[in-house]
């Protein structure tokens, strides 16, 4: 920004500095440049100030993308919380359009969210709201769908610049006997979050968050960055969320949760070395104070062991380095140390930090996007992609509404920590897998190299702590050979499970189309084959009954292969089933005390 | 039980006959309840034979087998079906282009309903259910009262005289010395034309460019010699290959072709109108003239004339394949393979080696200011036996 600043008043200096040699350095001319030089003094500005001029790159780029951003940070939060308190999370959203917005062609849209999460304590409902990069979660390594503390802010800034209004929150904790209403805004100038209109007011529930939101924007209901594709894909990858909402033109819905299980967020895991950069490996350091070098690296890292420290010394390191206070090392030190360890062969990090939805929870959640004939979900085990744990979950469904256009590209929902990720799409590591894969082979058609077709949802979760996202509104997953490789796998192996039910229906349409054919297609061949030979009608009546016999027995053997396909599919779902009884069991159980 | 087809001779009663058999052991079958299978001749190079006594393409062993199952029945019976019109045409003596047969199909489902299950949604469809008649029954589309659009031979003569006989049996003499410079067009069957000569005719000669043709009878060829002038235009079609084969076995004279010297023309026509080729090896019989000569271009003729040729530009995507199906010919063609075709043999060879071309048309620049050079070469090659 600053560097910007710099450059903006170069041309302008260098012109007067023409000016004063062609004016034969006069007085007047000495005077110019003194003031010019002023005027190019460096300025600080807040982080507020930067984020509030550069909007777009926080997911505000267009009207249409400003509703979806406003909403998507308030519910991710909204299911954060919920989640790290051990919540399970009740969520009304309503969306209202209030007349024509202050921008041209835009509606004044209104974005109420409501939860039922642990609340916030009034003097954080600032920070919160109104304060970049304050974030609980920044940096902790763990699959939070929020992670560095700038899009509620954002939000609340947007709505700020364009209806001159903050975000108007209402919360209450447990430990609070009336609620507290207020709006919050951005001071800009000092990345501070100002509050107004402070008042305390009964709110009928224990506790939780509202946040309402007014500001310019355009609603986009339908498509696949429209905001049913949001809300669509937030209940499918949270099979523990009961969601009402409200939209313009469409009646209060409400979807149940399928699933009683709060997910457990992994505790994050002491940073890998290879990881790591050198400033950030001699920051760490500065956390743990005085411990001796060796201590520091076994219990400051994760993979390092008493092993790692040997073949460290091996490696050139002198053990009296390692006995030594870790804040009385010099620059060097830590230079030579940390070379050291990116030369050794560690393990691969843990995978233990990453979160998955799981194969039964999707299965009972893919079900509530609607009707579908037949679907198949796979978990893959988590791995490691570019040096970082990540799990990839994939849902294949194919939807009964057959009014969807059989030609159209099937609809693909991705996530990344579980937020639906609705723009950009063609850049994105998903949907680089997604048609990498020969759906063909599957029974899907597919153009191509393109999206297969057909009336299908396909949605793909990566859940890691460290996703790479390639723009910081978060809409595109970075796509490293790596990633799109292991997203590959999980697609394939979903298609493979698909393929039995649609096999099976194939063997079925084509029983029907066999018997059909025999019904159709043996009197003609009959009746003109006599007409030819002009046969009497007896050696005809033979020739129907012996012909019926033949494509009989074929109409058998192709019984006998729908029912192979059917026993194949049946033992797929037997296995299936077996996998998870112990989920099962115990959501059966808390069905029965329901 | 295996339906097997087998034909002597041709003849217009022939196709009726052996339809009745056909359909006769197809009911034979059903009545017994037995699996008919139907045996047809596989079309193909590799079941393409070479004798040089025999002088075409025949047919080999190998046979395509198509067994009435649920997946054939379709097929089956849109065969009979079109087959029934076929033989209706025969027994009143109509005439059809595929595409008219097409129509004549529609209509019968049209005033038919119960023969809706077999209607053809476009014409290749129809296309391929007349292919698999004349498979069935080895005969070609001409015999089913089928006909292509007349294309190429158009003939020029001073000497030839044609006598056709009508399907009434009326008879229509053609004096081709009276036609001025319109040329005579062959039918696609010629067989029930008779030929005869006013004078005796030296020589035949067939040229691939139509135009070239044209431009030697304007310039008198025809006056000048005792001969047939056809132009190929092309790929011989059924015409021009039947038409060839009839002017060799009814007047006996020396034909000679005269084309371009590259690939394509050497294995795609040349061989055809000599030996026919590996998809119509039914009736390479009928359609073929095994006594052919190649005339040229030949390799020595770009150095005796001094003729512009030019390198084969191997990147052009036509001119590649070409030369790779030469490459192949050389290899897999029976035709190219037996000594006695070991001129055209090595014309390929060098072809391929060299990767020039030359077109008919060089012998223009020969002498630029004399419109008769092409023709002083041509009678001169014909002269002194510099023919393949």
């Amino acid at each position: 920004m600053t560097s910007a600043k710099k450059k903006a008043a170069g041309p302008k200096a260098s012109a007067r500095s023409a000016a004063k040699t062609e004016k034969a350095e006069t007085e007047q001319a000495k005077e110019i440049a003194r003031s010019s030089k002023a005027g190019n003094k460096i300025t600080t500005s807040s982080t507020a100030e930067y984020f509030s001029k550069n909007l777009q790159q926080v997911g505000f780029s267009s009207q249409i993308k400003a509703t979806l951003t406003t909403l998507k940070e308030a519910v991710d939060n909204a299911l954060d919380a919920c989640e790290e308190h051990g919540i399970l999370p009740e969520v009304t959203v309503v969306i209202e359009k209030l007349g024509a917005g202050s921008i041209k062609n835009s509606d004044q849209v209104r974005i109420r969210v409501e939860d039922n999460g642990p609340g916030i304590d009034p003097d954080d409902v600032p920070k919160v709201f109104g304060e970049y990069l304050a974030s609980s979660k920044f940096g902790r390594g763990r699959c939070s769908r929020g992670q560095q503390g700038i899009g509620i802010s954002a939000a609340t800034t947007w709505a700020q610049l364009t209806c001159a209004s903050g975000a108007k929150v209402t919360t209450k904790t447990k430990a609070m006997r009336k609620a507290v209403s207020c709006v919050v805004e951005v001071d800009i100038k000092h990345n501070r979050g100002v509050i107004k209109n402070r008042e305390t007011i009964d709110w009928d529930r224990p506790n939780g968050t509202a946040v309402e939101f007014v500001f310019d924007g355009r609603v986009q209901l339908n498509g696949e960055a429209g905001l049913l594709s949001y809300l669509n894909g937030t209940t499918l990858v949270n099979p523990h969320l009961t969601l009402h909402y409200k939209v313009p033109d469409m009646e209060l819905q409400t979807v149940e949760r399928v699933s009683q299980e709060i997910p457990q967020v992994p505790e994050a895991t002491e940073p890998h070395p290879h990881t790591m950069k050198l400033g950030e490996f001699i920051a760490h350091s500065h956390l743990f104070g005085r411990v001796k070098t060796g201590v520091w690296l076994k219990r400051g890292f994760s993979r390092v062991t008493d092993g790692t420290l040997q073949d460290l010394v091996k490696g050139g390191i002198k053990s009296s380095m390692l006995e030594k206070s870790v804040d009385a090392l010099g620059e060097a030190d830590f230079k030579s140390l940390f070379t050291a360890i990116q030369n050794l062969q560690l393990m691969a990090p843990s995978t233990k930090s990453v979160l998955s939805i799981g194969e039964e929870s999707l299965s009972k959640s893919i079900r509530r996007l609607g009707a579908v004939d037949f679907f198949s979900v796979v978990t893959r085990k988590p791995t490691i992609c570019d040096f970082k744990p990540v799990e990839v979950e994939v849902a294949i469904a194919r939807l009964e509404d057959r009014s969807i256009d059989p030609d159209s590209p099937v609809q693909t929902l991705r996530f990344a920590n579980r937020v639906p990720l609705q723009f950009d799409k063609s850049a994105c590591a998903i949907a680089q897998a997604l048609t990498s894969v020969n759906w063909r082979a599957y029974g899907l058609a597919q153009p191509k190299e393109s999206f297969p077709i057909g009336p299908y949802i396909i949605a793909v979760s990566v859940v890691s702590p460290f996703i790479k996202f390639k723009n910081a509104s978060k809409e595109t997953i970075d796509a490293s050979d790596e990633l799109v490789e292991e997203i590959r796998r999980a697609l394939i192996q979903a298609g493979q499970k698909l393929s039995k039910h649609i096999r099976r229906e194939e063997k079925a349409n084509e029983l029907e189309e066999k018997i059909r054919h025999i019904e159709q297609f043996g009197p003609i061949l009959v009746h003109g084959i006599c007409r030819i030979v002009d046969a009497p009608d007896s050696r005809r009546t033979k020739a129907e009954e012996g012909l019926r016999k033949l494509l009989g027995r074929d109409a058998e053997v192709a019984e006998q292969e729908l029912e192979q396909a059917h026993s194949r599919l049946e033992a797929q779902k037997e296995k299936e089933a077996s996998r998870q009884p112990v989920v099962e069991a115990i959501e059966e159980g808390v069905l029965q005390e329901d | 039980m295996t339906t097997k087809t087998r034909r002597s001779k041709s003849g217009d009663d022939q196709i009726p006959k052996l339809s009745k058999e056909l359909c006769n052991r197809l009911l034979a079958d059903l009545e017994r309840a037995r699996r008919p299978v139907l045996y047809a001749t596989k079309c193909s190079l590799d079941n393409a034979l070479y004798n040089h006594k025999v002088g075409f393409l025949t047919p080999g062993d190998k046979k395509v087998a198509t067994e009435l199952n649920v997946s054939s029945v379709k097929k089956m019976s849109r065969a009979i079906f079109m087959l029934e019109i076929l033989l209706r045409n025969i027994d009143t003596g109509a005439v059809n282009t595929k595409r008219e047969l097409y129509y004549i199909s529609k209509g019968e489902i049209k005033h038919n309903p119960m023969l809706k299950p077999l209607d053809f949604s476009d014409q290749p469809e129809s296309d391929a259910t007349i292919d698999f008649i004349c498979e069935m029954l080895e005969c070609y589309r001409e015999e089913l009262n089928c006909y292509a659009n007349d294309r190429g031979g158009q003939t020029y003569s001073q000497q030839l005289v044609v006598t056709e006989t009508l399907p009434d049996g009326d008879q229509a003499v053609i004096d081709l010395s009276k036609l001025g410079t319109s040329p005579f067009q062959p039918k696609n069957r010629p067989q029930s034309l008779k030929l005869s000569a006013r004078k005796k005719i030296d020589f035949c000669l067939i040229i691939e460019s139509e135009g070239t043709a044209n431009t030697l009878v304007a310039n008198g060829f025809t006056k000048r010699h005792n001969c047939i002038l056809i132009g190929a235009q092309g790929v011989p079609s059924n015409a021009v290959r039947g038409w060839t084969k009839l002017i060799q076995d009814q007047l006996s004279v020396p034909l000679y072709f005269f084309g371009d010297l590259d690939a394509y023309t050497l294995q795609n026509i040349y061989r055809t109108l000599k030996a026919g080729s590996a998809a119509s090896l039914i009736r390479n019989s009928d359609y073929s003239a095994p006594e052919v000569r190649f005339l040229g271009v030949l390799p020595e003729d770009i150095k005796k004339y001094d003729l512009n040729d030019y390198p084969v530009k191997e990147s052009d995507a036509a001119e590649g394949r070409a030369l790779k199906k030469a490459a192949d010919a050389l290899k897999n063609d029976p035709f190219f393979q037996d000594k006695r075709n070991k001129g055209v043999a090595q014309i390929l060879k060098w072809l391929l080696e060299h990767k020039r071309r030359c077109e008919q048309q060089a012998y223009f620049t020969v002498d630029p200011r004399d419109p008769t050079m092409p023709e002083k070469i041509i009678v001169e090659k014909i002269k002194r036996g510099n023919y393949v």
